[in-house]
């Protein structure tokens, strides 16, 4: 019951944030220089469109009309917004942006989630293994490694992968996520040729932050073995594997609240890595639809990134609670 | 498996050195492994070459058409790009407005990241719950793609800009680690006694809270200077920023998109040369962070 | 001792130490931390190790379990128990078996003994598993008697996390975990700092049955002089990682022999008598690093220094019976 009530306040506190950002896309475009509202109503009145139709076809677009005053559009704007209207695309004509974004969704969602879960089983043994090691050499190594993954940004990993691996030695695919000659569906090739073409942007993204997790887990365990409890577990004669399992557990909790940032920054990294393996997604999305001044399409892509990352955080946080007795409540 | 860090079982305290500047100790620090050397050297070259690197060249690069794309030589040492300019001279005459940027940015984070912490941490009460609900939104919202929002209408073209809307967005983690440090230094015994004395609230936070931070606040400032320039490099790399300067993200931008450098080898060391200059950086960055981390948390020393 | 049957009859273990050095490796030298100890702790009594913090107390504690870490180090010496041998010399499964069964080691009430994330009973299951108990009912009904013992309610306990639990419940559940598999040598780390008053007696007077009711061996590390009148039957003093003093308790506060010893004693304020009587002890003792490498290492707070302190390190002769005193001031058969 209490984790009900605990669960729609995080869900309440989640949708305030979306209603935060739409705002924000609403001001920034209706804003911009060039008024782009005013510019699309312009256009189809060049067409030869009645003022009438043209306003019309503008609130399709955008969800309100544009001669109103500001308030009132933005009212009209929220009001679509409850209804999931996300208007419609420019540059795909006629084409809702809800349909759009939520076709592309999946795949960015699929190489996150795939990239968060890798990159994190690898970090978290990679830095168990860094701190019980940490005065030999394959512990340097290991720290090392993670260091410099860490600060090597996200898109020159991808870019150096996409080259060492699609021109350097073309081992991988490069651009679109299955092979163009397949029939999209549940068979075998199809998903083997979806699986094969997404290893090298998974592995961007893995790379991209294992090195954090491997950092952060490393510091978590040495932290942790200086415990009393570790000293005591070890006084009273417990096996090593359940000391192991005292100390693992106890290390990996804080990871759990940086997981926040680590979802944001793996969602926002989708801009790079889906524009470099060439993969239909939001990140993809978001900057065509800049490229192509389809504002209604940008506001979108970014309203479901951001939508996105919330829901992610909200499974996490449950994760947590679930995992350390301290935070639940009696 | 044994644990190695005694914390309170028959751990004898050694005393550090006395009498030691914080500059001497600093240097005995860094000299104790060469990679910190390197690490340092790599940044000052770095500093230097966005203080000095446009003086060495005319402002307009000279260009060659007779040598687009050539391999590195003598002449080029890394190479040349699609009009025949140099790219060790793009790459040392862009280096200036990427680092400076990044200066800008982690000037601006380290601003607005330490004083809201300080506001929220001090005050305590409304205030904090309403800062740090506005620093989980902040830190919520995937920074990148709303940089990449925001070129649509903010003109990054002067590097103040740019800093100022990487501070803007990325001060969030920053705000909270500053907050959580401030909340356990106001219940200290000297915080206590100051307020106990009646001095005013301001002269607290900045006289007795904040410097018992500074350490933390100088190392985050390294690492958001790197954050930063990933960040503008990325953004110019997606050309979704208007190119008004040269800069390694704009050659990086122009090997991929319109070199065909993924494609041909032809275009290669006009992608490398940027790619090597922010690995390099990277490195040294890296190299150097194990260093301060050394001098600001010296109990590091016996756990190594 | 044999592993498999930790039931066997619990009878207290007396321990002999000949000639323990221990040794600190830092990147500024080598340094002493226990220098040359011999001492016998008796079978069935409570014996207390007092001295100021880095007067090696802890560690003395840690070598009898062979649980020095790094960057210590057992430079030399032996260690004997009863039912076990040189403790020194095991290692690996043995030594594991060792701590546990033969030593049950109590934490500081302050520190957390505990995996903050499993049940206490869990965490006792853990504890019957490593030792090789095969039904853990018998294991857990032991726990909930103990815990019933001590005024506890045992399925409460069990079922308990660690931050569920009061200070004083800790501290016990920490001694459940110290005699449930039947320890022969309980060592207790400052049993009643960081507790209030009511407890530290209540604690106390626990201690003193269980080890009545089990005649065990336990040892008591504190540097609070009023638990050591207390329930403590012979003394250890401990100076800069030499053993100073040793005695039966009533004889050793007494008639203290040993200057740091007097000191020690007249620091203490009375209830009854004027709080200026106390007199603290003058000086600061040693740390690792100024530990003087010749002659006494007292020799700087001393009242009965002599020119050959300087030179000498004194060595133990007997005292209070069947004690020692190691002092040049001191004429054993005066």
């Amino acid at each position: 019951m209490r984790e009900a009530i605990r669960l729609i306040k995080r869900l309440i506190g989640g949708a305030l944030m979306v209603l935060i950002v739409a705002t924000f896309t609403f001001f920034l475009v209706r804003l911009m220089p060039g008024n782009p509202v005013q510019a699309a109503y312009n256009t189809l009145i060049t067409r030869g469109m009645t003022p009438v139709q043209a306003a019309n076809e503008v609130r399709v677009m955008y969800g309100f009309m544009p001669h109103e005053s500001l308030w009132a559009q933005y009212v009209h704007y929220l009001n679509q917004l409850i209804h999931f209207n996300l208007g419609q695309s420019i540059s795909y004509e006629g084409v809702s942006v809800l349909h759009i974004v939520l076709s592309a969704a999946p795949w960015t969602i699929t190489l996150v989630l795939s990239g968060v879960v890798a990159s994190f089983l690898l970090g978290v043994t990679a830095g168990v293994v860094a701190a019980m090691k940490r005065s030999s050499g394959m512990g340097s190594v290991l720290t090392v490694s993670g260091s410099l993954l860490h600060g090597i940004p996200q898109f020159v990993m991808a870019l150096l992968l996409a080259f060492v691996f699609t021109t350097l030695w073309p081992i991988f695919p490069f651009g679109a996520p299955y092979g163009g000659a397949l029939t999209p569906g549940f068979n075998l090739p199809f998903i083997g040729s979806l699986a094969f073409h997404a290893v090298l942007p998974v592995v961007a993204y893995a790379l991209s932050s294992y090195g954090g997790w491997l950092l952060t887990m490393k510091s978590s365990v040495v932290s942790v073995m200086g415990d009393d409890f570790v000293l005591a577990a070890e006084l009273r004669g417990l096996k090593p594997s359940i000391r192991f399992g005292y100390i693992a557990r106890n290390a990996i909790l804080p990871l759990f609240t940086i997981f926040a940032l680590s979802l944001g920054f793996m969602f926002g990294g989708s801009v790079f890595i889906e524009n470099i393996f060439d993969y239909n997604g939001l990140g993809n999305l978001l900057l065509t639809s800049i490229n192509n001044r389809d504002y209604p399409l940008m506001t979108g892509a970014f309203l479901l990134i951001t939508i996105a990352v919330i829901l992610s955080n909200i499974v996490a946080d449950f994760l947590y609670t679930a995992v350390d007795p301290r935070i639940r409540r009696p | 498996m044994t644990a190695r860090t005694p914390k309170n079982n028959a751990a004898p305290q050694i005393p550090p050195i006395h009498g030691e500047s914080f500059l001497r100790m600093s240097w005995r620090v860094i000299k104790a492994k060469p990679t910190r050397v390197i690490g340092l050297v790599i940044i000052v070259v770095f500093a230097l070459m966005g203080i000095f690197g446009p003086l060495l060249y005319p402002h307009n690069l000279p260009i060659n058409p007779n040598a687009i794309y050539a391999p590195p030589s003598l002449r080029y040492p890394l190479g040349t790009d699609f009009e025949g300019t140099s790219n060790l001279a793009l790459v040392i005459t862009g280096a200036r407005y990427v680092l400076f940027a990044a200066l800008m940015a982690a000037l601006f984070t380290v601003v607005f990241g330490t004083g809201i912490g300080l506001l929220s941490g001090y005050l305590i009460g409304t205030t904090d719950t309403v800062l740090m609900r506005i620093t989980d939104f902040i830190l919520t919202i995937p920074g990148f793609p709303l940089l990449v929002v925001l070129s649509t209408v903010w003109n990054f073209g002067q590097p103040v800009a740019m800093g100022f809307v990487l501070g803007i967005t990325g001060w969030g983690g920053l705000a909270r680690a500053v907050r959580s440090q401030t909340l356990s230094l106001r219940e200290r015994g000297f915080i206590e006694a100051a307020r106990g004395l009646g001095l005013p609230g301001w002269h607290i936070v900045f006289f007795e809270i904040l410097p018992n931070m500074g350490p933390y606040i100088a190392m985050n400032l390294l690492v958001s200077i790197t954050g930063a320039i990933y960040a503008e490099v990325g953004l110019f790399y997606l050309g979704v920023v208007p190119f008004h300067v040269n800069n390694w993200g704009v050659m990086l931008n122009l090997a991929v998109f319109t070199g065909g450098a993924m494609e041909s080898a032809k275009a290669l060391p006009y992608l490398l040369s940027p790619l090597v200059a922010i690995l390099l950086l990277t490195l040294g960055v890296v190299l150097f962070l194990d260093a301060l981390d050394e001098i600001f948390n010296p109990r590091l020393r016996e756990a190594a | 001792m044999n592993a498999s049957e930790p039931y066997s009859a619990a009878v207290g273990a007396g321990i002999t130490i000949r000639n323990l050095t221990v040794t600190y490796h830092t990147d500024r030298g080598i340094f002493p931390a226990l220098k040359d100890v011999s001492l016998d702790i008796r079978p069935q009594t409570i014996t207390g190790f007092i001295g100021e913090s880095g007067s090696g107390k802890t560690t003395l504690a840690m070598a009898i379990m062979n649980a020095i870490r790094t960057p210590g180090l057992i430079a030399s010496g032996s260690i004997y128990t009863d039912g076990v041998g040189d403790v020194l010399k095991l290692q690996g499964e043995s030594l594991r078996r060792v701590h546990g069964q033969h030593f049950g080691f109590v934490f500081q009430a302050s520190s957390n003994s505990l995996n903050p994330l499993k049940r206490i009973g869990a965490q006792l299951l853990d504890l019957g598993r490593s030792h090789g108990i095969k039904d853990p009912r018998i294991l857990l009904k032991e726990a909930r008697a103990l815990a019933e013992r001590m005024g506890m309610d045992g399925d409460r306990v069990l079922t308990s996390y660690q931050h569920e639990l009061s200070g004083g419940m800790r501290q016990r559940a920490g001694i459940i975990f110290a005699l449930v598999l039947r320890a022969k040598v309980v060592i207790l780390d400052e049993p009643t700092t960081a507790l209030d008053m009511l407890s530290q007696q209540a604690v106390l007077e626990i201690i003193r049955q269980i080890h009545e009711e089990r005649g065990l061996t336990s040892i008591i590390i504190t540097h609070d002089m009023g638990v050591m009148a207390e329930i403590v039957q012979r003394v250890v003093v401990l100076y800069a990682g030499r053993v100073v003093e040793e005695g039966p308790t009533q004889d050793l506060l007494q008639r203290p022999r040993h200057p740091y010893t007097k000191g020690l004693i007249d620091a203490i304020p009375r209830i009854t008598g004027d709080l200026a009587e106390a007199k603290p002890l003058a000086g600061s003792p040693p740390d690792l690093a100024t530990v003087p490498t010749q002659g006494c290492v007292f020799r700087d707070r001393c009242s009965l220094r002599r020119p050959v302190c300087d030179l000498v390190e004194p060595l133990a002769q007997p005292a209070h019976g069947d004690g020692l005193v190691t002092c040049h001031g001191v004429n054993a058969h005066d």
